[in-house]
């Protein structure tokens, strides 16, 4: 009785896990954070405030946007690692494009194209040499970083304008980006919960070869989810340029790690099969929270880096604990 | 098991946190105004000498305000995330180190909702920030180059070890000192490769131009870390016998380098003034209720040869390494 009971509660903090880590570091916030009498402050906290929201909220757009792209490629047992150059290029694209003169929308057209056929692209490599995602996402970081600092002949640009600064602007007490990221992620939880193309991701990140026996088309469903990665990494690169207002070349190096870090602390597995859009948001969230404390707490950047390692492994370990049953 | 899991990381970061603030939670909420900093990255030895040096001012005015400090690793969208999460804190003044020109909009913010942005370093299109404070890098570039000139006698040829490419920094000291080499007719000069400020880069690169056999006087490296390794590289050659050809570096924060000057095996640097201190000490004239005079200070280099190395050490105790 009482060993059921214990597993029981694994279970549900082993599920939920992410929201668990959450809903605990939100009680510490609530006891640590800095008080003061701004307004708009819940119980007087910094981090309970409606400008800690739209603080968050703003934060979280471009790495919510990126984790939730990686988490399909995860959910087939693969893994993207040129996300975060696939960022700094369309980042760069966009910012000629605006500063060009594009509208907003021909630009974000143009991006979202663009993304999504590179994402495309990685997808069809990864079927087509049978080699592994890890290798072939390797390759795709190095050459995009490279284009991207060609296209921009190896200078940032600047002076953009503000057709993007809309997105910046908040509606109902958050960004436009929030709120667009929020979108995503209800689209995408649709998307994977009651389609049949999210299902065949399951399946084929379960089971590769079971899923091809029962039918599923397997290498049309990897490109979809890599070529989803890529329309989720444009949507990233649009609200970044929007936030940084210009284009650099170097722009979103490591981020593929955080995307994946947070898909992982969302309940993700790396071997596929496991995993959701919802988990990863809030997976993604916790981890933006995570930096904001430590910055309103005054802790090191570094020493907060050490605790997202930390934070990794016990998430990774508790999936393990649960699944191995 | 998962719970307490958690908990326990949660508690420990929890812990860990409390530690890092020390006093600072307890205060800033209470009398004392915040001054926060928003650096760039922490990582170079310049940059880490900037911390040490910012941090030793802001120790002196501890009485009158708290002072917290956040890198960014040099990225621009992660220094945005700092500075929109210190406006929560309402500090009363705001140091920002900028990485690029993206965080314009940031600082655009904090200063029109009214905090004063002190600009250290690197400065931003525009004129929304309270004072700018930095070094001038066409003034350094010519003070090294004039240094040069005067040691050749006005005639020889000149290696130039170059810095990044496309960076202020490296455009601004190649600049100033082409200015000055140019209107010397006995100077001829060499533009050497882009060694990215890198040791390690120019240590190659000066190996195989001592192989090529070409014949030069001097080394002008765009900093310190690149004018030891072109003087590693001469040392390790069979032209380390003959007279050793005149170096000159840029930055001055690293006590290996005054150390080698001191040694005889480099000749110079010109210091790359620290902006820190300044901008604490204005943070502090602010907090009195003295707006700043000057919108851009701009302060001088110093030359640091082997007769004022030792007085250079004794006055820079936070040089780095």
């Amino acid at each position: 009785m009482r060993a059921t009971k214990q597993w029981s509660w694994l279970t549900i903090a082993q599920r939920y896990q992410g929201l668990v880590g959450l809903l605990l570091l939100l009680a510490v916030a609530l006891v640590l954070a800095p008080h003061n009498s701004a307004p708009g402050n819940l119980f007087g906290s910094v981090f309970f405030s409606s400008a800690n929201l739209r603080n968050v909220l703003g934060q979280l757009a471009v790495p919510g946007a990126l984790a939730i792209g990686a988490t399909f490629v995860i959910l087939t047992g693969g893994i993207d690692l040129s996300a975060g150059s696939a960022l700094g290029l369309l980042n760069c694209i966009a910012a000629s494009w605006l500063l060009h003169g594009a509208s907003a929308s021909a630009t974000a057209a143009y991006v979202l194209t663009i993304g999504t056929a590179i994402g495309a692209l990685l997808g069809l490599l990864v079927n087509v040499t049978k080699l592994q995602p890890f290798v072939v996402t390797l390759a795709g970081m190095v050459s995009l970083r490279g284009a991207a600092f060609v296209y921009t002949n190896n200078a940032n640009i600047s002076g953009l304008g503000h057709n993007f600064d809309f997105l910046e602007a908040p509606t109902l007490g958050i960004p436009a980006a929030g709120w667009i990221l929020l979108l995503l992620v209800l689209a995408c939880s649709i998307l994977l919960r009651a389609t049949v193309f999210g299902r065949r991701v399951y399946a084929v990140g379960g089971n590769p070869l079971a899923a091809e026996y029962s039918g599923v088309p397997v290498n049309r469903v990897r490109l979809g989810a890599y070529a989803l990665n890529g329309l989720c990494i444009a949507i990233a690169a649009i609200l970044f340029t929007a936030r940084n207002s210009n284009g650099e070349p170097s722009a979103g190096l490591g981020y593929e790690l955080d995307a994946i870090t947070a898909a992982v602390v969302g309940g993700a597995s790396l071997m596929g099969g496991y995993g959701s859009a919802g988990g990863t948001f809030i997976g993604a969230l916790f981890i933006v929270c995570l930096n904001v404390l430590l910055i309103l707490q005054g802790v090191s950047y570094y020493v907060g880096q050490g605790w997202k390692g930390v934070i990794i492994l016990v998430a990774v370990y508790l999936q393990n604990l649960g699944r191995r049953n | 098991m998962s719970w307490k899991a958690w908990f326990g990381v949660i508690a420990l970061g929890a812990a860990l946190a409390g530690c890092g603030s020390g006093s600072s939670t307890a205060e800033s909420s209470g009398s004392k105004p915040l001054v926060a900093f928003a650096q760039a990255n922490s990582a170079d030895p310049w940059r880490q000498v900037f911390d040490a040096e910012t941090k030793a001012e802001a120790d002196k005015h501890a009485s009158d305000f708290t002072f917290e400090e956040q890198a960014a690793e040099d990225d621009p969208a992660k220094q945005n995330n700092v500075i929109d999460t210190f406006l929560l804190k309402q500090p009363k003044v705001l140091l920002v180190s900028p990485v690029t020109e993206a965080v314009q909009a940031q600082v655009e913010k904090a200063y029109d909702a009214g905090v004063p942005v002190i600009l250290l370093d690197r400065a931003i299109p525009g004129d929304k920030y309270t004072a700018y404070v930095g070094g001038d890098n066409v003034e350094i570039g010519r003070e090294a180059a004039k240094y040069i000139v005067d040691q050749l006698h006005g005639k020889g040829t000149v290696l130039m070890i170059q810095g990044l490419g496309g960076a202020t920094a490296t455009t601004d000291r190649k600049n100033g000192a082409m200015e000055v080499f140019k209107a010397t007719p006995g100077i001829h000069v060499i533009e050497g490769d882009d060694c990215k400020y890198q040791r390690n880069a120019a240590k190659t690169y000066m190996e195989n131009f001592l192989q090529s056999g070409k014949p030069f006087d001097a080394v002008y490296a765009h900093n310190d870390e690149m004018a030891i390794g072109a003087y590693l590289a001469w040392a390790a050659s069979p032209k380390a016998s003959g007279k050793r050809p005149l170096i000159v570096g840029i930055d001055g924060c690293q006590r290996e380098m005054v150390d080698m000057i001191k040694a005889g095996k480099i000749d110079a640097t010109f210091k790359y003034p620290i902006p820190g201190p300044k901008g604490i000490e204005l943070a502090a004239d602010i907090l009195k209720g003295n707006k700043p005079t000057d919108k851009k200070v701009i302060l001088p280099t110093e030359r640091v040869t082997k007769d004022t190395a030792d007085q250079y050490l004794a006055a820079n105790p936070n040089l780095a390494k």
